[in-house]
């Protein structure tokens, strides 16, 4: 009996190749999108929960509003983790980090500089998991200046060497580290990344009992299951008792004073939640985060993708029993009953589940290098070996095979046999009403996927060509230059002469990219300190960024010396308060937390550029005249790369042991966006496969339709209905969904749309061509589709379609 | 006698009137048989036979079929009545497309739950009876029309059914595979098989020993 269904099913298929091609590319580019799109947000989820007490450590970190401005940094001042763990004899244990960037290393006669290095407490191994392979497993950093190195930066500085007790010197801090143990490398999933971790005992920062400056990341390993909610409402009074008496030193006001103005706390946040739910300042993380409305987003899109991919599995399936009445008809008067028929058709799609499934595995890893290479992780076939993922693949065969199986295993078998048989049987309205409203509910999801691409597409091409307050092409950053010491002056002599270089200026603080960091608190009246940024910049540096002075003028040297002089942004002269005219207005810098004070003159104010992403808003900025930190190099003409190949040249003349090091402003600028572009693109990539998908949908269901009015088709022919006619009829049908479609589509869509660019300080406002033009786009899609078996169907002689009756 | 029809009709609502596709028949038929049911067209031949044949039910009246009355049973158990006693004959043959000579006579056997070895044996012995032997693994659209009707008949007696129920079985066939057709069903007579046929033609009526006309649903009332 067995074999016999699976000889029909295998039968059925040959003959319906067409179809069922349709139906099984279909189902697995559904589940096969669904599948990649799970190995990356599983990836994602998965952050720090390598860690085994993963679930109970969180993070300290620091949200205040002070005079106006929006604080939130991921480090906290030095003395809290010890503080913390005196007060609350819940936290286990607390432990520091400070960021120690890529300092200089020499080992023997070599040097190096790309290793990224911290300070850690000596306890930084008893709360997180960083299996020591080699050397001191117990307590490796007890002792000052001793440090632990991953496997591969070993490797780098000794080779094959024993790394054991031998000596780093970190000649520019003037400090030797003793090699104590090699660790593992770091999971990529992890969201510090360091090579080496130092001892931090001994660090003289790291001894620093003020709780006015910060640059600590800590973290609290608490009680197993304890709920750090209970903890953090404690926190407030420890502020209080702890920062209290400093502020009253520092500001002459009581805490409660300070607060009555400004707020102030400290915060936890659990281990796992710091990759995906961080809005910290870019200069106070580690790394770049990621994000969990994308995470959203993305799962969004591979539920649509495997709905959409089932939905016309039922859809097809269906479609295509219906052909098999007669079938059914006669196997129920030759003595099956309904339980055997039923069983029939669900053999017949699971046999069609387990080939789409297979098939979809196959592209997964087919697809998955690609995909890594656009999302820029390493996303393994390898992470998907888990009982549960089998377990859901299993069920979403046995759904599939219900859902696909079901409709016509049990509509189809309770019919009558002589009705069948005899012909009355005329098509169900029930079934069509459903496969109606399926099509409508993919082209809600095509159309709302084609309207989504086309705003974030805008946006991204907003922000790339928006006025940034300054110009970002043909800029070359060379921020190493400062090493050149003494002869930088003669360096940037030697660029300035070549006849592809506009302007030269002598600066370390950009825009975009990596670049110098500084704040000052400015006093606002004369009294509460707002901190601004910093640039410290020199003459050329508006004109080499092609920046606008509004009032005022720039730094000259025809004026003697600017060095007290200030230029301000637009939005400090407005927070300061300086009225319509700020030229030679006075303001007062705090140099210091102990009271020094310095009073600037302002000469200039420059309009305000964009030195943030556009996620934020313009904050504060104010710049002073002090040259120093590398060179920026305004090019002639965009090809840049014989000038880059020049400065290289002129660099390693100086026969100084670095690399020549540079990177491009708008190259720089594009990557701050990389998430936003990451996600245009995939989603673009999603997009179009679900509309693929969708189509493959609706051409099947054409074909069936067609098919079906075969007869209906001759005779409309032989009363003298025309081709455009009959063609019109068949397109008319399926177009009606499709608007249905798109009403709901675009509404939801628009709502949507509006909540995402809320993200943005900056954006476009969403015009009403965007949804003509989707509109287009669907219908058009929608129209190719069906057009093409309606005009066949139209144009087939009706003596042929008449004569088999 | 295998079965008895005592005043039976059948009716469908129509704009709040009853239309009558059977109107008060009554039959009896003996084992060893052969009627022809004769009539114009919406007579109510093929409404007469689905009920014999269980396919359809009726309205009101009895019916007897070997002892069982089949308007007290229930849907299952009717299914299994004519599951085990009735072969049927169509128009449209009606074999399935997918399926090739042999295991379209198979078919029947699986529901049957007969043992592979059983049905090779009387699948093999149908194919010899009908000499169809070397179109055992052809598919019914590479037959001609007559030769799918061998099919059809081979496939309702392969089961070994008391009762024949044929509705028009040489309507779509030229005369001379009609004649054949016919002709194996005199002989099926001869062996023993009950066969009630539903017929246009006079001549193929001629077949039957008995002869049942209709006409809008009533029984003529003549000699025969």
């Amino acid at each position: 009996m067995l074999k016999n269904y699976f000889k029909i099913a295998w039968r059925n298929i040959l003959k319906n190749r067409g179809l069922f091609s349709i139906n099984i590319i279909g189902l697995s580019l559904g589940i096969a999108s669904c599948l990649v799109i799970t190995l990356y947000v599983a990836d994602e989820l998965s952050f720090d929960r390598y860690h085994e007490k993963a679930n109970d450590i969180v993070r300290v970190v620091f949200k205040a509003k002070v005079n106006g401005e929006d604080i939130k940094e991921a480090v906290v001042m030095a003395p809290v983790a010890q503080a913390f763990q005196q007060e609350f004899p819940e936290i286990l244990a607390a432990t520091r980090l400070r960021n120690g960037g890529s300092p200089k290393i020499t080992y023997n006669t070599a040097t190096f500089r790309n290793g990224r290095f911290a300070y850690v407490d000596p306890n930084f191994f008893k709360v997180f998991t960083l299996p020591i392979i080699e050397g001191n497993k117990i307590s490796p950093l007890e002792e000052p200046n001793t440090i632990v190195l991953t496997q591969e930066e070993a490797k780098k500085y000794f080779g094959n060497e024993n790394p054991i007790g031998k000596i780093l010197d970190f000649k520019d801090q003037g400090e030797r580290f003793r090699v104590t143990a090699i660790m593992e490398n770091i999971p990529q999933n992890s969201h510090f990344h360091f090579d080496m971790l130092a001892s931090m005992v001994g660090n003289e920062e790291a001894k620093n009992a003020s709780w006015m400056e910060s640059g600590f990341f800590t973290y609290l390993l608490l009680k197993n299951d304890y709920n750090y909610k209970n903890l953090e409402v404690k926190l407030p009074a420890i502020t209080e008792k702890y920062m209290g008496p400093q502020i009253k030193e520092a500001m002459g006001i009581s805490f409660d004073e300070f607060t009555k103005s400004n707020k102030i706390g400290l915060l936890l946040q659990p281990l796992t939640d710091i990759h995906l739910k961080s809005d910290f300042s870019d200069n106070s993380t580690l790394e770049p985060g990621g994000d969990i409305k994308s995470v959203y987003i993305f799962w969004a899109i591979a539920l649509f993708m495997l709905l959409i991919a089932c939905i016309n599995f039922v859809n097809l399936s269906t479609a295509a029993a219906t052909k098999r009445m007669k079938e059914v008809g006669i196997r129920k008067v030759l003595g099956s009953n309904v339980q055997q028929l039923i069983s029939q058709f669900l053999m017949e799609s699971f046999i069609a589940s387990v080939f789409a499934m297979l098939f979809a595995i196959v592209i997964v890893i087919l697809i998955l290098p690609l995909f890594n290479d656009l999302s820029g992780k390493e996303l393994h076939l390898a992470n998907l070996y888990a009982p549960e993922v089998f377990l859901g693949l299993l069920l979403l065969v046995f759904l599939i095979t219900f859902l696909a199986g079901g409709y016509p295993a049990f509509y189809l078998s309770s019919f009558k046999p002589v009705a069948i048989l005899k012909n009355k049987f005329v098509g169900s309205k029930g079934g069509k009403g459903i496969r109606n409203g399926l099509v409508v509910f993919q082209f809600v999801i095509s159309a709302g996927l084609i309207l989504t691409t086309l705003i974030v597409d805008q946006q991204i091409r907003y922000i790339q060509n928006k006025d940034l307050g300054y110009n970002k092409e043909q800029i070359l950053v060379l921020r190493d230059a400062d090493l050149l010491g003494l002869s930088q002056e003669s360096f940037k002599n030697q660029i300035v002469s070549d006849p592809r270089v506009a302007l030269v200026s002598n600066s370390g603080f950009l825009p975009a990219g990596a670049s110098n960091n500084s704040m000052s608190g400015i006093l606002i009246n004369d009294k509460s300190p707002r901190r601004m940024v910093v640039y410290d910049i020199d003459d050329e540096y508006i004109p080499t960024l092609d920046m606008k002075i509004l009032k005022g003028r720039n730094f000259s040297k025809e004026y003697g010396s600017d060095s007290l002089n200030v230029i301000l942004n637009e939005t400090a002269a407005k927070i300061l308060g300086l009225g319509e005219d700020p030229i030679d207005k006075i303001i007062i810098r705090a140099t210091d937390n102990q009271g020094s004070r310095q009073h600037l003159t302002v000469i200039g104010l420059v309009k305000d550029f964009h030195f943030r992403s556009l996620h934020q808003t313009i904050d504060p900025l104010i710049m002073l005249y002090q040259p120093n930190g590398g060179f920026i190099v305004k090019a002639k003409s965009a090809d840049m790369a014989a000038l880059i190949e020049r400065i290289s040249r002129i660099w390693n003349s100086y026969g100084i042991d670095e690399p020549f090091d540079y990177s491009l402003l708008d190259e720089s600028y594009n990557k701050t966006y990389l998430v936003e572009q990451k996600m245009g693109t995939i989603l673009r990539i999603f997009a179009l496969l679900t509309i693929f998908v969708a189509c493959l949908g609706l051409f099947g269901l054409v074909t069936f339709t067609v098919q079906q009015r075969f007869k209906e088709i001759g005779v409309r022919k032989v009363l003298g209905s025309t081709v455009p006619q009959i063609v019109g009829m068949l397109t008319m049908d399926v177009l009606k969904l499709v608007m249905i479609a798109m009403a709901i589509a675009f509404s939801l869509g628009y709502y949507l749309m509006n909540k995402w660019l809320q993200d943005f300080a900056y954006r476009i406002d969403i015009v009403w061509w965007v949804f003509v033009v989707a509109a287009f786009i669907t219908v058009f899609i929608a129209f190719v589709t069906i057009s093409y078996r309606s005009i066949k169907a139209a144009l087939v002689n009706p003596v042929e379609s008449l004569r088999s009756e | 006698m295998i079965l008895q029809l005592k005043n039976i009709f059948k009716w469908v609502q129509q704009g709040g009137q009853r239309v009558f596709l059977l109107k008060d028949i009554n039959l009896e038929v003996a084992e060893g048989e052969f009627i022809s049911i004769m009539g114009p067209s919406g007579s109510g031949k093929s409404t007469l036979l689905n009920v014999i044949g269980m396919l359809d039910d009726f309205n009101e009246g009895e019916y007897n079929f070997l002892n069982e009355s089949v308007h007290t049973l229930k849907e299952k158990h009717r299914a299994n009545l004519y599951k085990q006693y009735i072969g049927f004959v169509f128009q449209a043959y009606h074999l399935i497309d997918e399926l090739t000579v042999y295991e379209n006579l198979e078919m029947p056997l699986l529901y049957k739950k007969h043992s592979g070895s059983e049905r090779k044996a009387m699948v093999a012995d149908m194919l010899d009876r009908f000499n169809i032997v070397g179109k055992k693994d052809l598919f019914p659209a590479q037959l001609s029309g007559g030769q799918q009707q061998l099919v059809g008949v081979a496939r309702a007696l392969i089961a070994k059914p008391k009762l024949i129920l044929a509705d028009e079985p040489t309507g779509n066939l030229n005369s001379k595979q009609g004649q054949e057709i016919m002709a194996l069903f005199k002989e099926l007579n001869k062996e023993g098989v009950t066969i009630i046929q539903v017929t246009h033609s006079e001549k193929n009526a001629e077949y039957g020993k008995r002869i049942i006309h209709l006409l809008d649903g009533r029984q003529l009332k003549h000699a025969g």
